[in-house]
């Protein structure tokens, strides 16, 4: 609670209205509120994931649900057995492709997967997901491999996303070396757990001037809300749509979740209190 | 003459151009990339860069993934 207070007190020297949040912020700061990544710029919030879907048509819908415009692949050899072709469920004028780097255990596997993918024409941006795999079992991110692999490829002009441990001075350092966003997890990837630590998440928000998506372990809709209000500034979601019952309507509840998440977190929440207020006033009761 | 691609046996005319393996495979040039022996590479090298007998040749594109 002293922490909320806290942020109320800075974002009053700013605005001294905020508590009337929507009616004076609406117009200017929501509308106008997009996500930056390097020179990039999205309306959406929320990214999303193509694998495990049950088919390549679900997947389809489930992102024209998500109304993400960044939507994540891997870079795999050809199955010459395979009829069907991921490519043409996808609408390249619609959305940007970030390749990954799921699977490599190393910086150099990892870097090597993207220098591929830089020949494939689909990827229309510099724009990638690194992720360099430290552990088969929790799939957590090996830091040494990564940041060594996000200086080649910042180097080497990629705008750099890095999948990482939610360590506000892991995120620092890629932050300094050149990484336009950090991506923390919320919990191992594909477990569905939530946030495990929404306190470093937080930490790792004010700690790093550029953005901070949460890539991995959220669940369900309330886990994206939830991430939002922490006041990150947008998540990446995979499982949570392509694993659910019906993956199209995840994928519109995890739309939904991110806006509303996103509004109520710059709208500001009221403080939490222990006891009752009443909401009407005494004043004029009768009996 | 004899080559590896994507781990399997592959047999194909002597002196192969990657522009000529692609367009044998009816390959979409947007959507593939190469790398041989484990090196990559570039697009505006495949018609000159002639496949030797045993070359392991890796043909990539874009898969499900997170």
């Amino acid at each position: 609670m002293e922490e909320r207070k806290e942020k109320i007190k800075i974002k009053d020297n700013n605005n001294s209205k905020i508590n009337n949040g929507l009616k004076n912020n609406t117009d200017k700061e929501v509308s106008g509120d997009v996500l930056k990544i390097g020179k990039y710029i999205f309306k959406s919030r929320l990214l999303i994931g193509t694998g495990k879907y049950p088919d390549f048509e679900t997947m389809k819908d489930a992102a024209s649900a998500s109304g993400s415009e960044i939507i994540t692949v891997a870079v795999r050899r050809i199955d010459f057995n395979s009829k069907e072709n991921l490519l043409s469920y996808i609408d390249l004028d619609k959305y940007i492709l970030l390749p990954n780097t799921a699977g490599c255990y190393t910086a150099e596997d990892a870097v090597n997967t993207l220098r591929l993918a830089r020949e494939l024409e689909v990827f229309k941006t510099d724009l990638v997901k690194l992720e360099v795999i430290g552990d088969q079992k929790t799939l957590y991110p090996d830091n040494e491999e990564l940041l060594k692999a996000a200086k080649i490829l910042v180097k080497e002009g990629f705008t750099v996303m890095p999948y990482m441990m939610d360590d506000p001075v892991l995120a620092k350092k890629l932050e300094d070396i050149g990484c336009p966003v950090v991506m923390p997890l919320a919990s191992p990837i594909g477990s569905g757990l939530g946030i495990r630590n929404p306190y470093n998440i937080k930490i790792i928000k004010e700690t790093v001037s550029v953005p901070v998506i949460v890539d991995a372990g959220v669940g369900t809709a309330s886990d994206a809300c939830k991430t939002m209000e922490l006041g990150v500034d947008g998540i990446l979601i995979n499982t949570a749509i392509a694993g659910a019952g019906n993956p199209v309507g995840m994928a519109s509840a995890m739309k939904n979740a991110v806006e509303a998440g996103r509004l109520s977190y710059l709208s500001g929440r009221i403080p939490m209190k222990l006891y009752a207020q009443a909401s009407t006033q005494m004043e004029g009761i009768v009996f | 003459m004899k080559l590896e691609l994507n781990g399997k046996e592959y047999f194909t005319g002597q002196d192969i151009t990657v522009q000529r393996l692609i367009d044998e495979l009816e390959l979409d040039l947007k959507s593939t990339a190469v790398a041989v022996n484990k090196a990559i590479v570039p697009k505006s090298s495949y018609p000159a860069f002639v496949l030797n007998e045993n070359d392991k040749i890796d043909l990539v594109t874009i898969a499900p993934g997170g």
